[in-house]
């Protein structure tokens, strides 16, 4: 990471990172070094889980499943810190096999030395209690989230027709197993009670190609525009929040945003923050 | 010392351990590519499935259809214990039932060939008034393949899913877990009754079911009346010391009077090796001394026309939109793509399961009652186990009868199976005043589009965009009824065109943070 000395060097460590601008590796090299480099999240010998949107059977170009270059870059950084093992997983909608292979995310993924693991069947999901959840208390929880030490979340940016928008918290249905329990009781309630149990060590919302009307699987590429951006943060509503506002939408239109930021997970007030705005 | 077998037999061995295999593979595992792979160029040999996709005009089948036809004038029914799956299936009961003193050999008693004939004509018959039950349950490659996928696949997925448990546990995560898809008890018990019918048969009596009941067998049977090479008794040699009669599965060969009916043959050369005297011979017909002979006498029977019994055994549903409840439209088929309609669909499968197998999202489940008794196991969509996949073609591209078309990617996408149909006073959205939003995220026409209604999103479906993928069906977690379900289109139509205007005009690329 030779450009991890660059901007952070001047003090405190923003609470949000805003890239535009470049390529997605690129921007991503330039948000970790703001927020501290790789090495801040991933210690040596650490297990590694990143959980991308892998939910639909489209290509790439369709920006319906998060950017694989972006996964791939993220893999070789936790390798580069001495990561000991990074697994990928998703809990599809469509056909798992599928979705792996036509989102390209397998390939890049086995590229840069990390293991794809499936998520397509009961058995790979292990009950947990959440404790504090309002709609939600108990949920089958993917085991290689379990397992992790470190657990980074890398959703995309995108419109969705029943929840308004999907970001980082709304990607986190795709760790566990059973989403229509969700859907059937108070699907942003849910949302917000999973949030506030399952805290990602990272969010890095995809933002390079965003899918800007019929989310979240889109009909077509005319759905989608390429905007060049990213978001980093470890506070999972602020970044959600930054997100919406991408979209052109207020984040308080988007109930679990708000929900989540009631119960204290993170802070909505955008202004609040400390926010590095960086431009390639 | 054991003499070795006649390289005839080695052959036959070989080949129909390499087709017993394959065969057995491309039903088994659930989902599995082998079967996308093996399919197109193993099944254009079966001959009862290739006849009947060449009458939908696909002349492609004709590459295999032809090698079989000239194989069997060449050297008679050989293809009986190579090629034909059941046929190898019934060897093996025939193997195991030698272990057994009373039932090791076997003798003379070939079945009466009008009786085979009448079988046959009726089920032609039958086929061409519309009704393929017969056909169905009769057809060789068919009848095997529905049992290897409604009982040997969800035993695979049971055997593969204890091995990935034990391995993951054990921290070697080389297998994946399989989706299970468990049919319909009567799907499962009567093809498994007819397979252990047909095997008592060959317990009891050999290859009894091919020469009185099995359609490609009277077909072949036909021609190899004209074959060329033959079993043939040399009878000079012949001592009629019975050998190679009671080793004939076929019990077509008639030791005391030194003949074959070589109809009945279905060319294992098990005789060849069993005659001590080297009396048999499998040779052209020139080659024949005017004293051997095999028993051509029982030519007299040809297609004795059964009287139309037919009448088509369901009535007709002409289904009316919107007229059907939840429950009505879940005792219809929604018919896979490819099949143009339910008419032409159920008048063309041979239910063979094959699609069955080879679905990725699985979603295809075998029929009971759904298109009638006619189509009786015929293959439907299972909109509560899965959906259709967008992209896929898998069906179309694997079926062996062309009951479903091979249909390009992008007519597939267009193509209308049925109509999503939306019951609002059931959906979470109306009696929970909740998001749910499950059905319209995976529509992937958003034929389902959610609409503001006060403070949620309520779905709204376009009729003219949905293609009756089940996506949103599947999806939808009302219970125990689904809010939003697809009804079967009789005749299946063409979706329109998706819009495709660019979302925003203009530069793409954020300008300005904005926050």
């Amino acid at each position: 990471m030779a450009g991890g000395m660059r901007l952070e060097a001047a003090g405190k460590t923003p609470d949000l990172v805003a890239v535009k601008g470049g390529e997605a590796e690129a921007m991503f090299r330039r948000g970790i070094a703001a927020l501290g480099g790789m090495r801040a999240f991933v210690k040596p010998n650490s297990k590694v889980v990143i959980k991308p949107n892998i939910g639909w059977d489209v290509p790439p170009e369709r920006a319906g499943n998060t950017n694989p270059k972006l996964i791939a870059e993220i893999i070789k950084q936790c390798k580069e810190s001495g990561a000991k093992e990074v697994t990928v997983f998703d809990h599809t909608c469509d056909n798992w096999s599928r979705c792996y292979r036509t989102s390209g995310i397998e390939a890049a993924v086995r590229e840069a030395g990390g293991t794809m693991a499936p998520g397509h069947a009961p058995a790979y999901y292990q009950e947990v209690k959440l404790g504090t959840g309002k709609s939600l208390t108990s949920v089958k929880e993917h085991e290689a989230i379990l397992a992790a030490d470190v657990f980074i979340n890398v959703p995309i940016l995108k419109s969705h027709s029943s929840t308004r928008l999907t970001i980082a918290m709304k990607n986190l249905m795709g760790n566990v197993w059973d989403r229509g329990y969700w859907h059937a009781n108070d699907l942003h309630q849910c949302i917000a009670d999973y949030a506030g149990y399952r805290k990602p060590t990272l969010n890095v919302v995809d933002a390079y190609a965003v899918m800007k009307r019929n989310g979240p699987r889109g009909v077509s590429v005319s759905d989608v525009v390429t905007m060049k951006a990213q978001l980093l943060s470890t506070d999972i509503v602020a970044i959600d929040a930054a997100g919406a506002k991408l979209l052109g939408l207020d984040p308080s239109d988007v109930r679990h945003i708000e929900l989540a930021a009631a119960r204290g997970v993170g802070t909505m007030e955008l202004d609040k923050l400390a926010i590095e705005r960086i431009s390639l | 010392m054991k003499k070795f077998p006649h390289p005839l037999k080695i052959a036959r061995l070989i080949v129909a351990t390499a087709f017993g295999l394959t065969l057995t593979l491309i039903f088994l595992v659930p989902g599995s590519a082998i079967s996308t792979v093996l399919s197109p160029i193993l099944t254009p040999l079966q001959l009862v499935p290739s006849i009947v996709r060449l009458t939908g005009g696909a002349v492609i089948v004709l590459a295999g259809l032809i090698p079989v036809l000239l194989l069997t004038i060449l050297m008679g029914r050989v293809y009986c214990s190579t090629v034909c799956p059941l046929g190898i299936l019934q060897d093996l009961v025939i193997r195991f039932r030698r272990q057994f003193p009373g039932r090791r050999w076997f003798r003379y008693n070939t079945p009466p060939p009008l009786f085979h004939y009448s079988v046959f004509s009726l089920t032609v018959v039958l086929a061409l008034s519309g009704s393929f039950l017969l056909l169905n349950l009769l057809e060789p490659f068919s009848t095997y393949g529905r049992v290897v996928s409604t009982v040997g696949g969800p035993m695979a997925v049971a055997l593969n899913n204890a091995a990935a448990f034990l391995l993951n546990r054990l921290g070697l995560p080389l297998l994946v877990h399989l989706p299970w898809r468990v049919a319909d008890l009567v799907a499962i018990t009567i093809p498994a009754l007819v397979i252990v019918a047909i095997g008592a048969m060959a317990f009891w009596r050999g290859r009894l079911f091919c020469n009185t009941l099995c359609p490609a067998g009277a077909l072949l049977g036909i021609l190899s009346r004209v074959s060329i090479f033959r079993i043939t008794v040399d009878h000079e040699r012949c001592n009629e010391c019975g050998h190679c009669e009671r080793v004939c599965k076929a019990e077509c060969i008639h030791s005391a009077s030194k003949t074959v009916d070589f109809a009945a043959c279905v060319g294992c050369f098990n005789c060849i090796d069993a005659c001590p005297t080297v009396g048999l011979s499998f040779e052209p017909i020139w080659h024949r001394d005017p004293r051997t002979r095999t028993n051509d006498g029982r030519r007299s029977v040809l297609m004795t026309l059964i009287a139309p019994v037919t009448g088509r055994l369901a009535v007709d549903s002409t289904i009316a939109p919107r007229a059907l409840t939840y429950d009505e439209s879940r005792r219809l088929a929604v018919a896979p793509p490819g099949a143009a309609s339910t008419e032409r669909f159920t008048g063309l499968c041979t239910a063979c399961h094959l699609c069955v197998s080879a679905c990725p999202t699985q979603v295809l489940y075998p029929s009971v009652l759904e298109y009638g008794l006619e189509g009786l196991f015929q293959p439907r969509m299972n909109y509560t186990a899965s959906y259709c996949n967008f992209d896929c073609t898998v069906c179309g591209d694997v079926c062996p009868t062309g009951a479903l078309q091979a249909l390009p990617q992008a007519e597939k996408k267009l193509t209308q199976l049925g109509k999503a149909y939306f019951v609002r006073e059931d959906c979470i959205v109306v009696t929970k005043k909740t998001d749910c939003g499950a059905c319209s995220e995976h529509c992937p026409t958003k034929a389902v589009k959610m609409i503001p209604e006060g403070k949620v999103l309520l779905p709204v479906v376009t009729d003219t965009l949905c293609i009756g993928c089940g996506a949103c069906e599947h999806a939808c977690p009302t219970k125990p009824r689904k809010a939003i379900y697809v009804i079967p289109s009789a005749v299946h139509g063409k979706a329109q065109k998706p819009d495709t205007t660019p979302v925003q005009q203009g530069k793409q690329e954020l300008e300005e943070f904005p926050f």
